[in-house]
């Protein structure tokens, strides 16, 4: 089976090729800002460099949240359109739980967390590729609290910038042996997401979107005003 | 003699809260055309929130992609090119329609057309009847206000545009003040026809030699009166304010635009955007052009295809694909993009 991977979630734009759970080929550019525009260019000359067509790959998959909004869509709405229009399958992997494929083989727990700002982290905690935290929205002190609560000895932080909020992780983890992860151990490998969809569910391309984790301000903000309940996505949009 | 090959282009559009698909034979005639709006979703708001249009466009993109082939009976070895808006409008929203159209053409081989909006909604003339050139377009929504020159099918210039408020900006601004629902403006104009115009409010601009607009003295001037009148415990004729708003609009669109004809000698006039249903507008436009002595053919695309839709797109897309005008994979979203000012813009 090919798997053709993406994951423009975070600042890095990656791509992948993956035979089965096999990576044949990879591409990763760090820090770039926009995705939109490099994307379909590293996906053919990925493919070009693996002397293949978009027809010949089996399986679509891509880091599906959490992650910058912006960036989920431009590759959710790449992956979508490709299994749907070539009529193949389409997986959606965690961002965090492959970003904690960095550390594979280490026995640690992984605290995979993206900064969503003031004090905020989309985060989760992996053992090997199993959640233990679940994915969400999670303020440090919370997050802090429920990594403490877990028995694991050895304990590692990546996927963000820690190093403002060092001293308050050591405090707050205190009896833990603690590394912060640093530079490259934070990437986010399309060839991590290749090998997490062997096993991922398949989805319908007509119902995916990306697992952003938090509603939108205006949303909130109107729920509290109102008092009203959310209704499904569907329910605001009509075909005229 | 051969005959010439029927060119089929499938178009995106997804600038603001409307996602929409469509198939345009030959620039001209519409075999499909879905639209998705989301006017429910961000009458929450009272407005249109940027990241809730976006999760919006998401949702819909491939079912609609679907849906515009189904209903014009085609598939994709049917279709020479793919188009989608790339500007101007909100930059999340513009990226779904540009993500999906680039997939949609690495993944079928066919050739990719980025086009401007305001480009698409002038270019819905041609789905109504062929449009002969030079042509001359008054564009009114609610976020443009513009005289547009068409030298030929792919060069597009701006004559003449607003210094500050759109008309139909101004309209929903006045609309507020009279307790009128956003948009306000149909209910406006059909105030106007039941009031007359005593209130004599500012026509800015009218007599400057270009084709600028000015809408927000007016709309200063409209919220000063209606105020004064609170102070003083009065009551103001709702009618007779819309009647005096609405002329005061149509005077100087009507005004500018009739000399931006007698100048440009247009051989087609096109009339677009929200506010080119004002019945005041309409009727005053057809009975000067009437006049005229060489009144060039007067084009009023019906109003589904005034709003944003993506028939409008594929057409202006027709065009650029004569010219060989063809966009590759990097293509991006340009939220701010503008038609060139002509030459000769004062
Ligand atoms: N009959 C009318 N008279 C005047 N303005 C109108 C009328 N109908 C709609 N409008 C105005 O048209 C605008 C919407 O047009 P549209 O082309 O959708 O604009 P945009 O996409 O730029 O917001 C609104 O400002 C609305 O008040
Ligand atoms: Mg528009």
């Amino acid at each position: 089976m090919k798997i053709l991977s993406i994951s423009t979630a975070t600042s890095d734009l990656s791509v992948a090729l993956n035979e089965a759970d096999h990576l044949v080929s990879e591409k990763i550019e760090e820090n770039q800002r926009n995705h939109s525009v490099d994307l379909d260019p590293d996906i053919a000359s990925l493919l070009a460099e693996n002397g293949l067509s978009l027809k010949d790959i089996d399986r679509f998959a891509v880091a599906i949240g959490p992650g910058s909004y912006t960036g989920l869509r431009v590759g959710l709405t790449t992956a979508k359109m490709f299994a749907s229009i070539l009529n193949k399958e389409l997986v959606g992997v965690s961002t965090l739980q492959a970003l904690a494929q960095n550390f594979a083989g280490e026995d640690a727990l992984i605290v995979a967390a993206l900064d969503a700002r003031n004090k905020n982290f989309f985060a989760g905690a992996y053992r090997g590729k199993e959640a233990v935290i679940a994915d969400g929205h999670y303020h440090l002190s919370e997050l802090l609290e429920q990594v403490g609560a877990l028995p694991d000895q050895k304990v590692i932080f990546a996927g963000s910038d820690f190093s403002k909020y060092q001293e308050e992780i050591a405090a707050g983890l205190a009896d833990k042996d603690l590394r912060l992860a640093e530079g490259e151990e934070n990437l986010l490998h399309a060839g991590a997401i290749g090998r997490l969809a062997v096993s991922a569910p398949v989805l319908d391309p007509d119902q995916a979107v990306p697992n952003y984790l938090r509603r939108t301000q205006a949303e909130y903000d109107w729920a509290k005003k109102t008092g009203q309940e959310f209704a499904a996505d569907s329910a605001y949009v009509e075909e005229v | 003699m051969k005959e010439k090959k029927d060119i089929r282009i499938l178009a995106f559009e997804s600038s603001c809260d409307e996602t929409s698909t469509a198939v345009v034979k030959n620039g001209s005639e519409i075999e499909s055309l879905v639209v998705a709006t989301q006017i429910k979703s961000h009458a929450r708001f009272g407005g249109v929130v940027p990241e809730v249009a976006s999760r919006h466009h998401i949702e819909v993109i491939t079912q609609i992609t679907r849906e515009a082939l189904e209903e014009a009976k085609v598939s994709w070895e049917d279709l020479d090119a793919i188009a989608v808006t790339h500007g101007p409008g909100l930059v999340g929203a513009l990226l779904i329609g540009i993500n999906a159209a680039k997939a949609a053409s690495m993944a079928t081989g066919l050739p990719l057309i980025g086009v401007d909006h305001i480009m698409g909604h002038i270019s819905a003339a041609q789905l109504v009847e062929p449009v002969e050139y030079p042509a001359l377009a008054l564009q009114v929504s609610g976020g443009h206000t513009e005289i547009v020159l068409l030298k030929d099918p792919t060069h597009f210039e701006i004559v003449g545009d607003t210094r500050d408020d759109a008309a139909g900006e101004a309209y929903d601004k006045i609309g507020r003040v009279l307790g009128v629902n956003y948009p306000a403006g149909k209910t406006i104009d059909q105030w106007a026809h039941q009031g007359k115009d005593t209130f004599g409010f500012p026509r800015a601009m009218i007599d400057e030699d270009n084709y600028d607009f000015s809408f927000s003295g007016l709309k200063s001037a409209f919220i000063n009166t209606c105020h004064h009148a609170d102070q003083l415990g009065q009551e103001l004729d709702k009618y007779d304010l819309a009647a005096s708003f609405q002329a005061a609009v149509v005077d100087v669109l009507a005004e500018k635009t009739m000399r931006a004809i007698r100048q440009y000698q247009p051989k087609t006039f096109i009339m677009g955007g929200g506010v080119a249903a004002n019945l005041g507008l309409r009727e005053r436009m057809n009975k000067e052009i009437a006049a005229l002595e060489k009144a060039p053919k007067v084009i009023l695309p019906p109003l589904k295809l005034c709003g944003d839709n993506a028939a409008m797109i594929a057409a202006a897309a027709y065009n650029q694909y004569l010219a060989g005008n063809f966009a590759d994979l990097t293509l991006d979203a340009d939220p701010s993009m503008e038609l060139p000012y002509a030459e000769d813009y004062k």
